[in-house]
């Protein structure tokens, strides 16, 4: 691919502007909570699509085209059922209390509800998770550019590590949720025209499912599978993901997706960042509704491609060592859609998307470490002043941190399946450990701590005694699932199950904290306002009810 | 604080712009794949969605 002047032009006013709202909100910092949680004061809308943008980090665009070629729109499965319903239950019933307990972090808030250990073993997780994504989003970029422009991957990481660094030193939290606002909208205008263009180039939604009707898929499966979500799912050899409806909406749609949009601080963060109750609890139920639309966004242009490479209209399928290279299906179409000026504006897109996933790491990052390591542990008592420097200093050292792993995951591609591995295995258990301390009073910080180390431990063993794909089954093979997804899945339930049993158990036997410690932090003891006489799209519930209602819909639509 | 609108609208006013001169002055500017007129629409798009944002803002702070 070969830039022109003018999409160099494009790159350039955009880097321009993301420099510049930083440099603007810098004057707005005075405390390290308008640094770090931007002091409560962002309007709706905009947490709202940041919220999205967080998570719309680089794996997401190029990823979710390859799978959309790979499996088809069963792809969106990660978003109408592993994510809008998760969105969902999190506006409606957890913000209440995180926003509630006036917590600046999601280990803070296991602080008030539990114990020490119990936010320690959070925070710890979290922090070095956020290094390591943010690391690997790096790497990823420094990849990609090398690959489709020939540029040096030092050059790609340090460049685009500066910038970030930048916008997040100056603004703290508004300017890195700001720029993911806009990044949100440029990603949107830099990709639905690919989608539109190429599945009108297929002939149309109609004109694509007939056409891959006529494919065989790998493993004997026909293509009709590729334009339907649902109806492929009864067994894990229909489809080409090897997952069932059991596995699909317990792991995914339940555990793996309540326990990232419930509990990642990385999201949570963005909606605590709003300027009221309301306004926090609107932010994940508003972005349900964009994040619904995604894959119209980034899976159909997959689907749209693999179409196209069956018709001779001069688009290949990219290959890699003999079978095709998912990971190039976007920029090829890119490449052979957009002209000059609009390739510019498309990849400018791309590289937003990286950015706004590192940026949501790193000012994750600085927040927890801040407050729930060097407040807490290393040197509390300091004034306020001394929190924002380290808070700055933080985001500077996460930065750091995030370009040496990129060039560690360079090194050593090993490293980064384990450690992701190791990741998903502290994440499983997760949601099980919040779900019991919100609604149920009972629980103990001893109940939340175990729970919580079991779950991981279950997880571990599942690993170990399971294999798919040549992947796990390194203690011995008790299990073989179809795909390394459906296995990921089942570890994901067996852990969560784990981590709420146990949890259950020890806090039966051990001391609850008495309830009025716990006021505001618990279901029941906690007092709901409710927003009477205001519109019903300012009100949480009528709001989710129609967004529940819309991604019902489009399940059975694209059944 | 900023309104966010301002920057966003300035931002697709001048992508937008950009793109609708490159529409314009080099129309033989075509990818492989497609004859439409690419820089064409997507400029005008952003360059409207430019000035709403920008609309947007000015009502509000009447």
């Amino acid at each position: 691919m070969k830039l022109a002047v003018v999409d160099y032009l494009i790159l350039a006013v955009y880097f321009g502007f993301v420099l510049g709202i930083g440099w603007h909100l810098r004057k707005k910092i005075s405390t390290s909570e308008d640094f770090l949680t931007s002091g409560h004061s962002v309007p709706v809308w905009i947490t709202s699509l940041a919220f999205l943008a967080a998570n719309l980090g680089a794996q997401e665009l190029v990823g979710m085209s390859g799978s959309g070629a790979k499996y088809g729109i069963m792809t969106a499965h990660f978003y109408w059922v592993g994510a809008v319903p998760a969105m969902i239950f999190v506006g409606l019933f957890m913000m209440p209390f995180y926003w509630g307990s006036r917590a600046r972090s999601v280990p803070e808030y296991l602080k008030m509800r539990f114990d020490e250990k119990t936010r320690a073993l959070n925070a710890l997780a979290f922090a070095g998770m956020t290094i390591f994504s943010s690391g690997i989003s790096m790497y990823a970029l420094g990849l990609l550019l090398r690959l489709i422009l020939g540029w040096s991957f030092t050059t790609s990481v340090l460049c685009s590590a500066a910038i970030v660094l930048a916008y997040t030193f100056l603004g703290g939290l508004t300017s890195a949720i700001y720029n993911e606002v806009l990044q949100f909208f440029l990603i949107v205008m830099g990709f639905s025209p690919l989608a539109i263009m190429a599945v009108m180039k297929a002939g149309g939604w109609g004109g694509m499912a007939s056409r891959l009707q006529t494919m065989t898929l790998p493993g004997g499966i026909n293509g009709d599978v590729m334009t339907h979500s649902w109806k492929y799912m009864a067994h894990t050899n229909q489809n080409p993901m090897g997952i069932e409806v059991f596995g699909l909406v317990a792991g995914l749609g339940f555990v793996m997706s309540f326990g990232y949009w419930c509990t990642d601080f990385l999201v949570i963060q963005r909606a605590m960042a709003a300027n009221s109750m309301s306004a926090s609890r609107r932010t994940p139920v508003i972005a349900a509704l964009p994040k619904m639309m995604m894959p119209f966004i980034v899976i159909v242009p997959g689907i749209a491609a693999l179409a196209l490479s069956k018709m001779a209209v001069g688009y290949v399928m990219p290959m890699k060592n003999g079978g095709p290279d998912y990971d190039q299906v976007l920029t090829t179409l890119m490449a052979q859609f957009y002209p000059a000026g609009m390739l510019g504006v498309g990849l400018t897109g791309l590289m937003a998307s990286f950015m706004s996933g590192m940026a949501g790491n790193v000012t994750a990052f600085n927040t927890v470490f801040t407050y729930d390591l060097y407040q807490t542990h290393i040197r509390p008592g300091q004034p306020d002043k001394h929190y924002l420097t380290v808070g700055r200093i933080t985001t500077v050292v996460g930065v750091a941190l995030s370009i040496g792993t990129a060039y560690l995951a360079q090194q050593f591609n090993s490293i980064n399946d384990m450690l992701q591995l190791v990741f998903s295995f502290v994440n499983a258990p997760l949601f099980g450990t919040f779900l019991l301390g919100m609604f149920w009073k009972r629980t103990s910080g001893h109940g939340a701590f175990f729970g919580l180390l079991s779950g991981t431990a279950a997880a571990a063993l599942t690993h170990g005694l399971t294999t798919a794909e040549g992947k796990g089954g390194w203690i011995a093979s008790v299990h073989e699932f179809p795909s390394s997804m459906a296995q990921n899945f089942w570890i994901a339930i067996l852990a969560w199950t784990t981590c709420f049993l146990v949890t259950i158990l020890v806090s039966l036997v051990t001391k609850p904290r008495p309830e009025s410690e716990l006021r505001g932090l618990v279901y029941g003891l906690t007092e709901l306002k409710h927003d009477e006489g205001v519109s019903w799209y300012k009100r949480p519930v009528p709001l989710a009810i129609a967004i529940a209602a819309l991604a019902l819909f489009l399940n059975f639509w694209f059944a | 604080m900023l309104d966010l609108r301002v920057p966003t609208g300035y931002f697709f006013a001048i992508v937008g712009l950009i793109l609708l001169a490159v529409g314009v002055f080099a129309p033989e500017q075509r990818a492989a794949l497609s004859d439409a007129s690419v820089n064409l629409y997507c400029g005008g798009v952003m360059l409207a969605f430019g000035a709403f944002m920008l609309t947007l803002s000015r009502i509000s702070k009447q």
